[in-house]
């Protein structure tokens, strides 16, 4: 296998063919991380790198190097954090190192914590130049850079602040969990159709949560915005370099989307941009969880990324052959005649299968030793596994050196970490996390906390050689304490999970979730979903705002009737205050109009609010009879008219100012009852109100029930005399 | 030779992802490789064809190993080989001569020394016989002379010139390495000319009024039709789409543009429209020793229709689509199956294939294969660079382009000890 | 002969249990035949062509081992009673050495086919001619094949043995520039080197199958052949996961050897009667036999029941391979089933068949080529239509 890989020739060909005017620049570089700062698989990466890690029995870091170099790139720096002795000399040993027109630079930093220190990292190291590809070691796409880098180059041209753009696939959220396929949380995009640029990025963490606020700018600013909850991010990422000289500027941000992504999309200083870039026919993603492993290792086996594939891309110097059924099989594999190897598995090199051992859907590393009457479903075994007869294994990930003594059972959801030994007969629990170290003491859910303990990582890695022999110290004292803990003979210790992730787990384990959970799940979402009583509220897909905001914004009706109730209070707070401290009207104008933006109200609703307001001031003013009362009110009207007024812009106000006053004396101010026709009569005269508007009141009044009417009645004569007045002139 | 290993792998890996389109593609670029190839290895003075053969050989090996699928890799290296043996024969038969006169001159030699060429003679009239031609009955009783045998008789002659002449042996070296780099060259001719070729016997197929039906789409088609046309042959095209990749749309697009009269249809309307053609004309990926075909998918069902309607199904192929070797299980092991994104768009069904729910075993499975198995009981006619000829008859080309001992390039050990 | 048959149908009688009187009378009939028939070949109703089966493949029984063992041990004294006979019958030779004989002799060793002994006798012939001149060696060994042959018309290897090595002497003779002795001597050791020709044939043909023997096929075998046995003890070797479905083989029930061979390997193997094979053949990937000869046509003359097997086959579009070493090719165009020697051999159906009752004992069927998918043979795969070229090529 001294051959592969050494094609940086072929792929710049493939670039001169592409575009040639790309040559002529700097040579095209790649930043990739080749440490995701999450502790998603622990206790896996413990003891290695989560890029180091085999999907479908390559390690992952192949997958990414090998796409990065076909697509063109010819530099490749590779950031090592945690475990970085490990991943270097794993480098060292692969072709990487010897490429012609590919070079691949190693990075090491001990002290950084997360992708913004190891950008700033990077940013001090001042090896990028041009336009860089910023992705992370755990990356699977087949895709071809020469699209989105001429975009991306032309945006620059026109407009420099657009310094990144994001890959992005489509990719529906399961209607159930509210999570992706790839088991990662649903995550709102807007995008500006025409532009393709960014605008609104959120993860939606709670799953039960149903509404996302948007920004009113982002309307305002945008003549339209397409709104995703089906959009997957691929965490690629083409970068300007002032993406770097960004990272050191503000040196709080740790989290490429949430502190990058998000930081730039809500200052609105600087301006900068970033814009989105879809692809249809070719594949990306990103190993994020358990479930992404799992589903991401289908979809290679189902040649989804091709040419990355185990029959074409010859990693590991055996050929694999596919067979019938998308079955993979390497070479000198012995198996028994009796054993059933069901669709869509792959063997790797020197593994030895027993009798009437059933195995599905499943990932077999190299030199691995399958007893008889071996159940195998849905799992991911690594290099070098014994499982002895009789055990069954189901949606697990046994990772190199396990040994499972005879009729070990896995529920699903297991992970069983490198050189574990599962005793005889022992049922390892759901979801249970089984490691030959113990759990670290202090349990993180928290972004700080990881960063803490992945420089543990660092200790524990520096030594994956000297790891053996502590080990080998530990399994001593361990067997002692295990063998309760693992069955009898087994060794290593069972991780708790933690309360915090334990409603995670179904969600982020390479097992489907199961049948109970997702009828509970249904039932809880059915629930939220009459409760907002409003149709499918299934994963909306994407669409015009308009169509999409249905969707967010379901609790718009009473929204509005406790909105408009909040808003009368505060519109008559303010007018008492206004007349205690007698502020001058403009102010009380001022104040209302604010209370209306922010309410987002009528001018009507806040005629009436303030008419209301007025009344009961009226009210609350000490009357005996009907007269003092009247008199109040006039008194009122004479102080404060111009206040109405200025919210009496047209007919339809001055009618709802009508309206509400009739339904102030029919229910909440009886006693004005008798004074509707007079108070009407001063409203009249002040000019707040204008015949044509009575009229109008009138008119709608035409159809109601005798009931309703009973003002319009009261004000008889006085319409009758208005309609004389109109026609005298 | 750095930079020959460099180019060699440089290919391998052009093959390997797949960067390299078409068999003739293919064909030509490794032609011009072994050449360069053969030009950089510099042979010592004895067993030298044998030192050739070798180095083209590991070099095979590893072009083959890097994408067994395109079939045409080996057809090459093969030929190659093939060429190299030849040339050497010659050269040794040449030495003979020349070796005899010299056996005559000198009778003072002992018998044993005498007799010594006489049977290396015998040896090379053997070795001549049976690398020409595969093993066959005449030779079952000599001794079967391996790959190294051809060259350890020339360098016997070698040494009885020695004697004689060693001024030219220096000059025979360079006249080896000259005459199989010709030799290549010419090959690589007939690689690029073969659809001109191929093209030049259309009007004896094609006739006034005629309908043609071919799938997808493939150059020498192309070509061949055009050539009719040119000569003033009026007839219809049927096109089919050739799905997945639709290649049949690029094809009808060219066929307009050479202003031919051309219909599309859709694959699975060939049946229905079979029995309007004349004659079926396709392209294919490689021809089998037993005159099956590996040919575009969807070409199995075309060839049954033809035969249910008894239409002629005319298969174009270069020599250098020739194979020396029977198809076992083709369907599986000859064939590659591409992404299944060209089917449909992930997208769409990414809710399908969410594996969280449900057992985790994927319900919906892709398949995407590229090739057919033609089997040739439902061919008709091959036509290749060298005029046309029936599927039993393929075995019969293939015996003139290759030498025997060349068809096990892979798996070695395997026959002929 | 009384001993020769008697013993013979004692065999029979131990392996199968009690036996009908009527056969035990039948033998008389057979050698009253016998006397009738030609000199040369003794019992030509058991022709030569089933004792070498009954030798080499053995008629199985419970130990058919010891079967093979006393098949060998029988022969010794007649061979040279027949010796004598042939001797009277071929002129050539006036003193006691006779190719016959010598054929006989190379003839018992169990894995040595019978072409193989044929040229070995041949050689023998060469070693023991004083001619001095190509011409008169090659008229004394023509003489000595045309005994051969005629002493058995019905083994068609024996006969192709022959015609090749006939061939390559003429070849070589027409090779002027060597002179006598070193021409002879080249003839005898190819001669010698015969013998592992053949059996290097059988390994490049084992090799050659490999690749069409997939895993998880299942394959139907007729009646035991040698090479056919090479091909899957190897494909067993290199860890294929096939079955096998063997048929009886009736007269000779040769299957029930052939499975016992595998079953020694550990294949999975199924028997079935010969007339179950249009049944069981849905669940076929491919059809071995080997042939005792592949005549010009490209089709070959094997065991019966090969045809019917070929026709089923056919008509379901199931692959049928023959695996037949390169020295079986024959010089023979049968032109239908009757067209050929028929090799005869009595039939024991268990029960008495009246005398009125005729039986068809002929040995071998004859396939056409149009029924045959593809021929392993030492020469490389080959359909049946390259045979014929090969076949014209040689024999023009």
């Amino acid at each position: 296998m001294g051959a592969p890989k050494k094609s940086a020739a072929a792929a710049a060909a493939a670039r001169v063919s592409d575009d040639p005017e790309e040559l002529a620049r700097v040579p095209l570089q790649a930043v990739l991380l080749a440490d995701s700062f999450t502790t998603k698989f622990r206790p896996i990466t413990l003891e290695r790198p989560k890029v180091l890690l085999p999907l479908v029995n390559v390690p992952m870091i192949e997958y990414t190097l090998a796409w990065l170099e076909s697509a063109g790139v010819e530099e490749v720096f590779v950031f090592c954090c945690a475990h970085a002795k490990q991943v270097i000399n794993y480098l060292e040993s692969s072709q990487w190192f010897s490429q012609p027109k590919f070079s691949v630079t190693t990075i090491e930093s001990h002290n950084s914590v997360s992708a913004g220190d190891a950008l700033r990292f990077i940013y001090e190291r001042n090896v990028i130049h041009g336009d860089f590809i910023l992705i992370s070691g755990d990356t699977v796409s087949n895709m071809s850079l020469t699209r989105v880098l001429q975009e991306h180059k032309e945006r620059r041209k026109k407009d420099s602040n657009a310094v990144m753009t994001m890959v992005i696939k489509r990719s529906k959220l399961s209607p159930v969990t509210q999570q992706s396929r790839l088991g990662t949380d649903e995550l709102f995009m807007a995008i500006d159709p025409d532009t393709k640029q960014l605008l609104y990025y959120e993860e939606n963490t709670n799953h039960l949560k149903a509404t996302l606020s948007l920004d009113k700018m982002l309307l305002i600013d945008n003549s339209s915005i397409r709104l995703h909850n089906d959009m997957q991010d691929c965490f690629i990422d083409i970068c300007s370099p002032e993406v770097l000289s960004l990272f050191t500027d503000n040196f709080d941000y740790q989290h490429l989307r949430r502190h990058f992504v998000k930081g730039l999309l809500v200052d609105d200083i600087m301006g900068y941009k970033i814009y989105t870039h879809e692809i249809h026919s070719s594949y990306a993603a990103r190993v994020d969880n358990y479930r992404a492993y799992d589903t991401i290792s289908k979809d290679i086996i189902q040649r989804w990324t091709y040419p990355l594939v185990p029959d074409v891309l010859l990693l590991g110097n055996s050929t694999t052959k596919l067979e019938r059924v998308g079955m993979y099989r390497a070479s000198e594999i012995v198996q028994s005649r009796s054993a059933q190897i069901g669709p869509l598995t792959v063997i790797g090199t020197g593994t030895r299968i027993g009798d009437n051992t059933k195995i599905s859907n499943s990932v077999i590393g190299k030199g691995c030793d399958i007893g008889s009457n071996v159940l195998i479903e849905g799992c991911h075994i690594w290099d070098n596994v014994t499982i002895e007869d009789g055990c069954q294994l189901r949606h697990s990930i046994v990772c190199d050196g396990v040994v499972m003594k005879s009729g070990a059972v896995l529920s699903p959801g297991v992970v069983l970490s490198f050189k574990v030994v599962i005793g005889q007969n022992f049922t390892a629990p759901a979801y249970s996390k089984v490691s030959l170290l113990p759990q670290p003491i202090k349990q993180d859910s928290d972004e700080e906390l990881e960063y803490a303990d992945n420089n543990s990582d660092v200790e524990t890695s520096c030594a994956p050689d000297n790891m053996n022999g502590e080990l080998t110290s530990e399994l001593s004292e361990i067997q002692g304490s295990a063998t309760s803990e693992l069955g009898c003979g087994g060794v290593g210790y069972i991780w708790s999970i933690c309360e915090g992730a334990s409603e995670e787990e179904w969600r982020h384990s390479i097992a489907p979730i199961s049948a109970e959970k997702l009828a509970e799940l249904t039932q809880t979402t059915d629930d939220d979903l009459e409760f907002s009583n409003q149709d499918g509220n299934a994963p909306a897909s994407s669409g015009e705002l308009r169509s999409d905001a249905l969707s967010d914004s379901e609790d718009d009706d009473e929204d509005t009737k406790n909105d408009s109730a909040y808003f009368e209070k505060e519109v008559e707070a303010t007018f008492l205050r206004a007349v205690h401290e007698n502020v001058q009207v403009d102010h009380v104008i001022l104040e209302v109009n604010s209370l209306k933006l922010s309410c987002n109200m009528e001018f009507s609703a806040c005629a009436g609010a303030i008419f209301y307001s007025m009344m009961k001031l009226a009210l609350e003013t000490p009357h005996k009879t009907t007269d003092e009362l009247s008199r109040a009110v006039l008194n009122i009207f004479n102080s404060w008219h111009r206040l109405l007024k200025s919210y009496l812009s047209g007919k339809d106000e001055e009618i709802e100012v009508i309206l509400k006053f009739e339904e102030m004396c029919s229910e909440s101010a009886k006693e004005l009852s008798p004074l509707f026709t007079q108070i009407l009569h001063h409203l009249y005269d002040k000019e707040l109100i204008s015949e044509d508007a009575i009229l109008g009141w009138e008119f709608e009044k035409q159809g109601a029930e005798e009931s309703d009417r009973v003002f319009v009645r009261q004000a008889e004569n006085f319409l009758q005399w208005l309609k004389e007045a109109s026609e005298e002139d | 030779m750095p930079d020959v290993q460099s180019l060699v792998i440089e290919f391998v890996l052009k093959l390997k992802k797949r960067k390299v389109e078409g068999s003739q593609a293919t064909a030509r670029q490794t032609a011009v490789l072994l050449r360069s190839v053969i030009s950089q290895q510099r042979i010592g003075y004895t067993n030298q064809a044998g030192a050739l053969i070798d180095a083209v050989k590991a070099v095979g090996e590893q072009l083959v190993a890097a994408n067994p699928v395109e079939l045409a890799v080996g057809n090459i290296v093969r030929r190659v080989l093939h060429i190299i043996r030849e040339e050497d024969l010659s050269l040794t038969t040449a030495a003979m001569a020349g070796l005899n006169l010299s056996a005559v001159s000198d009778d003072d030699d002992d018998n044993d020394q005498d007799d010594h060429p006489v049977l290396s003679a015998a040896a090379v009239a053997a070795a001549a016989r049976s690398t020409l031609r595969p093993p066959s009955l005449q030779t079952l009783l000599e001794d079967m002379p391996d790959p190294a045998a051809v060259p350890h008789t020339s360098s016997s002659g070698g040494d009885s010139e020695e004697k004689s002449k060693s001024a030219d042996k220096s000059s025979r070296s360079r006249k080896l390495k000259h005459d199989v780099i010709e030799a290549v060259n010419e090959l690589i001719e007939d690689i690029d000319t073969c659809h001109e070729q191929i093209a030049e016997q259309a009007v004896e197929h094609i006739h006034h009024n005629e309908v043609i039906l071919t799938l997808g789409s493939s150059r020498t088609v192309l070509e061949f039709l055009y050539a009719a046309k040119e000569k003033k042959r009026s007839f219809r095209v049927f096109v089919a789409e050739g799905a997945p990749r639709y290649q049949g749309h690029l094809l009808a697009k060219e066929l307009v543009a050479r202003g031919l009269q051309t219909t599309l249809i859709t694959d699975s309307a060939v049946f229905a429209m079979i029995s309007r053609v004349n004659m079926v004309i396709v392209g294919a990926h490689a021809v089998m020793a037993n005159g099956g075909v590996i040919a575009p998918v969807g070409l199995n069902m075309v060839a049954l229709a033809a035969q249910r309607h008894a239409v002629p199904f005319v298969v174009l192929a270069g020599s250098h689509k020739l194979c020396p070797l029977y198809p076992h299980n083709p369907e599986v092991l000859l064939n590659e199956l591409r992404s299944p994104s060209e089917l449909l768009d992930f997208g769409e069904f990414s809710d399908c294939m969410d594996f969280g729910s449900g057992s985790g075993s994927p319900l919906i499975h892709v398949v995407n294969p590229t090739f057919d198995y033609v089997p040739p009981k439902l061919v008709s006619l091959f036509i290749t660079d060298t005029g046309g000829h029936n599927p039993s008859y393929m075995y019969r080309l293939i015996a003139d382009y290759y030498s025997a001992d060349d068809l096990v390039l892979q798996r070695k050990a395997a026959a002929s000890n | 002969m009384w001993r020769r048959s008697a013993s013979f149908i004692l065999d029979k009688r131990n392996d199968t249990g009690a036996r009908p009187d009527f056969v035990s009378l039948s033998p008389p009939q057979t050698t009253a035949s016998t006397m009738a028939d030609t000199l040369q070949n003794p019992n030509a109703k058991v022709s030569a062509y089933y004792q070498t089966r009954a030798a080499h493949h053995g008629v199985v029984t419970s130990d058919w081992l010891a079967q093979a063992q006393a098949a060998v041990g029988k022969y010794s004294p007649e061979s040279d009673v027949r010796s004598s006979s042939s001797a009277a019958a071929d002129p050539g030779s006036g003193k006691p050495f006779s190719v016959i004989d010598e054929f006989n002799n190379w003839r018992k060793q169990p894995d040595l086919a019978e072409a193989v002994a044929a040229i070995r006798a041949l050689a023998a012939v060469i070693r023991s001619s004083e001619a001095t001149t190509m011409m008169e060696l090659e008229i004394e060994l023509k003489k000595a094949s045309d005994s051969l042959k005629s002493w058995d018309t019905t083994s068609i290897s024996l006969t192709a043995g022959c015609d090749l090595f006939m061939r390559y002497v003429t070849r070589t003779s027409a090779l002027e520039y060597e002179d006598f002795n070193s021409a002879k001597s080249r003839l005898i050791e190819r001669a010698e080197k015969f013998g592992e020709i053949s059996y290097k044939a059988r390994r490049i043909i084992a090799m050659l199958s490999q690749d069409f023997i997939f895993d998880g096929c299942t394959i139907l075998v007729h009646g035991f052949s040698r090479v056919v046995l090479e091909v899957l003890k190897t494909a067993a070797q290199n860890k294929k996961l096939f079955r096998v479905l063997c048929t009886e083989g009736r007269p000779d029930r040769t299957g029930l050897r052939l499975s016992n061979e595998l079953a020694k390997l550990d294949v999975p193997v199924k028997l079935l009667i010969d007339s179950a094979v249009a049944y069981s053949m849905d669940e076929i990937d491919m059809v071995f036999v080997g042939a005792d000869g592949v005549v010009e046509s490209g089709g070959i003359i094997n065991m019966m029941g090969t045809y019917q097997i070929a026709l089923v086959a056919h008509s379901m579009n199931k692959p049928v391979y023959v695996a037949a070493e390169s020295y079986k090719f024959a010089r023979l165009y049968p032109l239908d089933q009757k067209d050929m020697a028929p090799a005869l051999r009595p039939i024991d159906f268990g029960v008495p068949i009246p005398s009125k009752v005729e039986v068809e004992t002929s040995a071998r069927d004859y396939t056409p080529p149009q029924y045959l998918t593809l021929l392993f043979t030492d020469l490389g795969v080959l359909t049946p239509s390259v045979v014929s070229d090969e076949l014209i090529q040689l024999y023009l």
